[in-house]
């Protein structure tokens, strides 16, 4: 069965949106510390202790013949509570072209870094919750075996997973280079798929080692660009590449403001199960020693 | 079941930032700079002119804790001290870099090293005056 790819209709709220946030760009004073440019890869640091990162992303996937256009809104609270924890909660939704638009779920995860110490190879382990359905399309970890699926959202929306995620996450700062990989394994813990394996992998670097004397927003230190590629290893009942999706994406990341950037990423999909193309964007504020403001608010120490 | 778990996913997140939350600073005995580390130089030793970029990243990664001047905070050092301003280049480069997790100094290793140099550059200009004291 097929479906016709329906065309996008030039939205004038995502206009809106973008002309927001050029505005925000304009506005916002000038840059915080670099923050690697993944949209899917991890590296090994962790939100500053006590501070709060408010993000928006999204995820654009363009279909392959047969398929629909889908658009997976999501946005992520991030906090530092300690130097070497950092917890993140996130809220997804979806809207598929010629179909309706869901609320696909939740998502809590963890990341703990062992070693207190800057080292060659630096590990954080990470762990996840997700209480999401089968309409899910942000696409944040690829796992498993992929199926082009042409199931409408009501029918995907009414079916709950409850999944565990688990990462190993290594990561090296060479000289001015990040390089991180990531080893992923999830279980279904609603049904009995057995455990689901993935991989992601990236390299960035900031455009400019030195920091200009005065203010600016366009000058190559307010820059970091790389490459990221992630896919899917198959699972415990069949440990192979078939029909698994595979992506490599450039990825850029601009700090706009002092608390504020945005990113960027085109991935191209390299097997006949991925999407052709899935273009993601996102946009974070971070707001600094939140933890402290609101322990003043509760009558604790500043 | 989602419905059940809504109301209370903001907790995951507030509690831990209540307990997380605390102390005054103290000086931390354990924090001690390898010696291979403390005999770095300052690559930038002999371009001063690089620490008004060291000023700009300072501003935007250090004042929420160490304060406008590096005076310090409740939490953070007194980045003015003599026990602070004599510790070598080496030393102030290892301690941005690695942090101190437990303590609540971030490991500032995202930042490139060269950067991390032009604010050592600049904490040298925070040196405390013998007039100002």
């Amino acid at each position: 069965m097929t479906f016709p790819v329906p065309c996008i209709r030039p939205a004038a709220p995502r206009l809106r949106a973008l002309l927001l946030l050029l505005l925000l760009a304009c506005v916002a004073p000038i840059v915080h510390a670099q923050e690697a440019p993944y949209f899917v890869t991890y590296d090994h640091h962790l939100e500053e202790p006590g501070n709060l990162e408010l993000e928006t992303s999204s995820t654009l996937g363009l279909p392959r013949s047969g398929q629909r256009l889908f658009f997976a809104p999501y946005s992520e609270i991030e906090y530092g509570i300690t130097g070497r924890w950092t917890t993140e909660l996130y809220f997804e939704g979806q809207r598929t072209s010629g179909d309706s638009a869901v609320f696909t779920g939740w998502r809590l995860e963890n990341r703990f870094r062992p070693l207190k110490r800057e080292h060659w190879i630096n590990p954080v382990l990470y762990l996840e919750y997700e209480g999401i359905n089968e309409a899910t399309r942000i696409q944040k970890e690829i796992v498993g075996h992929s199926e082009p699926s042409a199931a409408r959202n009501a029918e995907l929306a009414g079916t709950h997973v409850h999944e565990l995620e688990g990462k190993l996450i290594l990561s090296s700062n060479l000289h001015d280079w990040n390089v991180a990989g990531n080893f992923i394994a999830e279980k279904n813990l609603s049904a009995t798929e057995g455990f689901e394996f993935g991989y992601s992998m990236g390299v960035a670097r900031p455009l400019a080692r030195i920091a200009t004397s005065g203010q600016c927003r366009w000058c190559r230190e307010n820059f970091i660009a790389g490459v990221e590629m992630y896919g899917g290893l198959g699972s415990t009942l069949d440990l192979s590449l078939h029909h698994t999706a595979h992506y490599i994406a450039p990825v850029i990341r601009w700090q706009i403001g002092d608390s504020s950037s945005i990113h960027f990423s085109p991935a191209i999909g390299l097997t006949h199960v991925s999407n052709p193309v899935l273009l993601r964007f996102g946009y974070s504020y971070e707001i600094q020693a939140f933890g402290r403001k609101v322990a003043r608010m509760f009558g604790g120490k500043p | 079941m989602i419905r059940l778990w809504t109301p209370f996913l903001p907790m995951l997140l507030i509690v831990p930032m209540a307990v997380a939350q605390n102390q005054n600073y103290q000086r931390d005995p354990s924090w001690r700079v390898p010696t291979e580390a403390i005999e770095k130089a300052n690559p930038l030793a002999e371009r001063p002119e690089l620490a008004a970029g060291g000023k700009k990243l300072f501003t935007r990664n250090c004042v929420e804790c160490h304060g406008k001047s590096g005076e310090g905070l409740k939490k953070a050092a007194d980045l003015q001290l003599p026990v602070v301003q004599g510790q070598s280049d080496g030393a102030l480069f290892w301690k941005i870099t690695n942090g101190n997790p437990d303590r609540g100094m971030p490991s500032f290793s995202r930042l490139p090293e060269l950067q991390r140099w032009q604010i050592v550059l600049y904490l040298r200009s925070l040196r405390r005056t013998e007039s100002s004291q």
